[in-house]
């Protein structure tokens, strides 16, 4: 059981709620997700989410059957914390809180006093005694100008020192005491200790199968679909999601960040489906316009195979 | 997108995100690329890659640090309050002990509940309680800090403002509270979809008695269901003091205004044709339990939206599983479209309208519109004022009403246009919006029950 991934499992869902955990799946095992959870950060668009990642059935079986990963029963692994463990976590919150209230504090009084010196007596002189050394330049040069007999583009008036009000200073020498701070909302429930999947785990499909938390997969297109992801997977592509280009996966060469997918992939669920000639256009067609390769893939039941056929639009003429 | 990336430079790409990101990712080239994660992290993380031609980049946002960060922990916006709440799951709802911020402002209900008091007595209390798709949104985003009721008395030292039970991750959240009170994860990721997006999301059917019930559709714009054809046209003059946007000619006949072409060819169509017309239904009464059926009513960000009274929903939305759930039937789609609001015609949008003070441009669209009124639908249907309010029109004739309000607009350029026939058509009457959903991935579609049998083609 060591080093297998744990797979969280909730209502027959599979999720990855660690960000390293989703790094081994995504380099080592070459499955990609799907990112399903809103940023905090950037609430408020749908291009970007963040944890958890929902993986599909087929690769959550996938990553279990070849026992890379192990299904934790999500629902059952919270026991309620003891007294000392809740005071162990509340003191870590109120270090993280004490910790911002510092940094900020320092910030705080940083910024205030460069505003402080700014508007300080001895800063204000300062800046007076400038302008009337540059505003006298500037007569010199004129009347250089003049006496050379350059003429001169008009007669410019000295800028007037804009007057400043030499108040007294009314900004406070001390940081407020009330710094805002971030409170932590914790998203992986492994950061907690109370937190015990050990004595809900299941290393087996069949396991979890019997248990009720996972029935994937459980009739005849189900397994057809998963030997069609299996078989791809084994071959060394990365597959994806195809509901965008109309089939059932997007079958990639590499790694779906740098490639583009090229195949888009359709289960048959036997030898025997018949399938429509428009169904065939179709997905010709489809696959051509978006520059790739429709595939059909047969799934054999009792053999336990898989034949691949791939389609492309051409022309005649 | 790769533009300016073609010459190497040290600054990134600006973060642009929202509606330019979401216009460039939905080119049907780049369709399969996903979004660019470099742009999220901080200038100073991100890797600087020569970039020569379309040579490939491997991006390190696998295990890049920005990313991490960003994900690891749910730091909520110091300018944000947080709010306090209590997950009980035998009621399958969070009752909010502490209500701060705006995000919370838009989602919740009021429920009595009995509460023991302190000297014994049980007392009936209103408190403010969320839905499970409610409360797990709000954790999310940061804006919620939720506790598992339990019967121990966990010690609060100070650190937050309010200890109701062990405190829940948004692991948990999302273990616990998916599953109760008929929200899936089809249901919760539409939900937040269309949050993210600052749409206001309540249930169609209210799960409790305590859930606030959604004002109906007005009237006027419910399908009138039709007699048989001899009749109607008798009936139809009388029953012309509810504006039919569809039928506008009905009253030209008793006025002797009917020698044009239109209300001949209108009197000449003796077949009944339509939605309206009641087709054969067969006697099973049996109707097989669907999944289609509207799941969450919206109301678009402008609208003004009030917890305790909400108004009639702008979009009804279906949610239904892209796996395992086949395209409606006829019949199915029926029964969505019996119960939606009919839409007027689209209005033709008046281009560079005068800049007049003062007025709003919705009345320069409608016919002789008045903004004397009062208006309580803001819904998305472009009827003038009037029409709502059947009392006032109830034995005026048509020409002479449109006279008498159109004062306001006489001085104003008229807009009388026929809307386009085209956009009459893809609009439809009624609509049907479908949101199926495939392991993460969401796509909406729109239905429309179209209407060819009246319209502005004669």
């Amino acid at each position: 059981m060591n080093g297998r991934i744990p797979i969280r499992v909730a209502n027959k869902r599979a999720y990855v709620w660690d960000v390293d955990d989703l790094n081994r799946i995504r380099s080592d095992h070459r499955l990609c997700g799907l990112l399903v959870g809103t940023l905090p950060h950037l609430s408020q668009q749908n291009v970007f989410l963040g944890l958890p990642s929902q993986l599909t059935p087929e690769e959550a079986t996938l990553l279990v059957e070849k026992e890379y990963a192990v299904f934790v029963d999500d629902a059952n692994a919270y026991p309620e914390p003891s007294l000392s463990q809740f005071q162990q976590w509340s003191a870590e919150q109120k270090e993280y809180i004490k910790h911002q209230q510092a940094v900020l504090g320092a910030e705080n009084t940083k910024a205030q006093e460069l505003a402080q010196l700014a508007v300080s007596e001895e800063a204000i002189r300062k800046r007076k005694e400038r302008e009337l050394k540059r505003q006298q330049k500037a007569m010199e040069l004129r009347k250089l100008q003049e006496m050379e007999g350059d003429p001169v583009a008009g007669s410019e008036l000295p800028v007037p020192i804009p007057a400043v009000n030499a108040g007294p200073s009314t900004s406070p020498t001390s940081p407020s005491a009330h710094t805002q701070y971030n409170v932590c909302i914790t998203t992986p429930s492994s950061a907690l200790s109370w937190y015990s999947p050990d004595s809900c785990t299941y290393s087996t499909i069949e396991a979890a199968q019997e248990a009720g938390i996972w029935d994937f997969p459980s009739n005849l297109q189900d397994r057809a679909r998963y030997g069609v992801f299996k078989d791809l997977w084994e071959q060394g592509y990365f597959l994806g999601g195809g509901i965008r280009f109309g089939g059932d996966y997007l079958v990639y060469p590499g790694d779906p960040l740098r490639y583009h997918s090229h195949f888009c992939a359709t289960v048959i669920e036997s030898q025997t489906h018949s399938i429509q000639p428009m169904e065939i256009v179709a997905h010709g067609r489809l696959g051509t316009a978006t520059k790739k390769t429709h595939l059909f893939c047969g799934w054999d039941d009792e053999r336990k195979t898989v034949s691949y056929l791939s389609i492309e639009w051409a022309g005649f003429g | 997108m790769d533009d300016n990336l073609e010459l190497p430079n040290n600054d990134g790409p600006e973060i642009r995100v929202g509606d330019n990101l979401e216009e460039e990712d939905q080119s049907s080239g780049d369709e399969d690329e996903g979004p660019d994660w470099i742009k999220l992290m901080p200038k100073a993380a991100r890797p600087v890659i020569p970039k020569r031609g379309d040579k490939e980049f491997e991006p390190s946002k696998q295990g890049g640090s920005g990313l991490q960060q960003h994900i690891l922990q749910r730091a909520r916006n110091a300018i944000k309050s947080i709010s306090y709440g209590t997950w009980h799951p035998s009621l399958a709802r969070v009752s909010v002990t502490v209500s701060r911020g705006i995000s919370i402002g838009t989602v919740g209900h009021s429920v009595p509940r009995e509460t023991a008091m302190t000297n014994g007595t049980v007392k009936t209390q209103k408190r403010m309680e969320l839905l499970p798709e409610e409360a797990i949104y709000l954790i999310e985003r940061g804006s919620l800090l939720c506790w598992k009721e339990s019967a121990v008395e966990y010690p609060n030292d100070g650190t937050f403002e309010s200890i109701s039970g062990s405190p829940m991750t948004v692991q948990q959240a999302y273990t616990e509270m998916i599953g109760k009170e008929d929200l899936t994860m089809d249901r919760y990721q539409v939900y937040a979809y269309l949050k993210r997006l600052g749409y206001t999301v309540t249930r169609t059917k209210p799960p409790t008695a305590f859930y606030p019930l959604t004002a109906p559709f007005p009237p006027s714009l419910l399908t009138l269901t039709s007699s048989s054809s001899c009749n109607s046209k008798i009936s139809a003059l009388f029953s012309s003091y509810s504006f039919d946007w569809w039928r506008p000619l009905r009253i030209r006949r008793w006025l002797k205004m009917d020698k044009n072409y239109s209300f001949i060819f209108q009197s000449l169509r003796f077949i009944p044709s339509g939605h309206k017309v009641p087709q054969y239904s067969p006697t099973e009464t049996q109707t097989p339990s669907s999944p289609y059926e509207p799941f969450f009513n919206l109301y678009k960000p402008p609208t003004p939206f009030k917890k305790s009274a909400p108004p009639p929903p702008d979009y009804q939305m279906v949610v239904v599983n892209a796996r395992t759930t086949p395209m409606p039937s006829l019949r199915e789609l029926t029964a969505i479209y019996d119960n939606a609001p009919e839409l007027p015609p689209p209005q033709r949008r008046v281009r560079n309208p005068p800049q007049i003070q003062g007025i709003s441009y919705k009345n320069l669209t409608g016919t002789g519109g008045s903004d004397t009124l009062a208006q309580s639908q803001t819904h998305n249907s472009n009827t003038p004022t009037w029409m709502s309010s059947p009392s006032m029109i109830s034995l005026l004739p048509h020409g002479l009403t449109s006279w008498l309000y159109a004062k306001p607009t006489s001085s104003l350029q008229k807009v009388e246009r026929r809307p386009n026939p085209f956009a009459v058509l893809r609009q439809g009457k009624k609509t049907a919006i479908i949101a199926t959903v495939d392991a993460g991935t969401i796509n909406i579609f729109r239905f429309a029950q179209g209407a060819f049998e009246t319209g502005p083609w004669f």
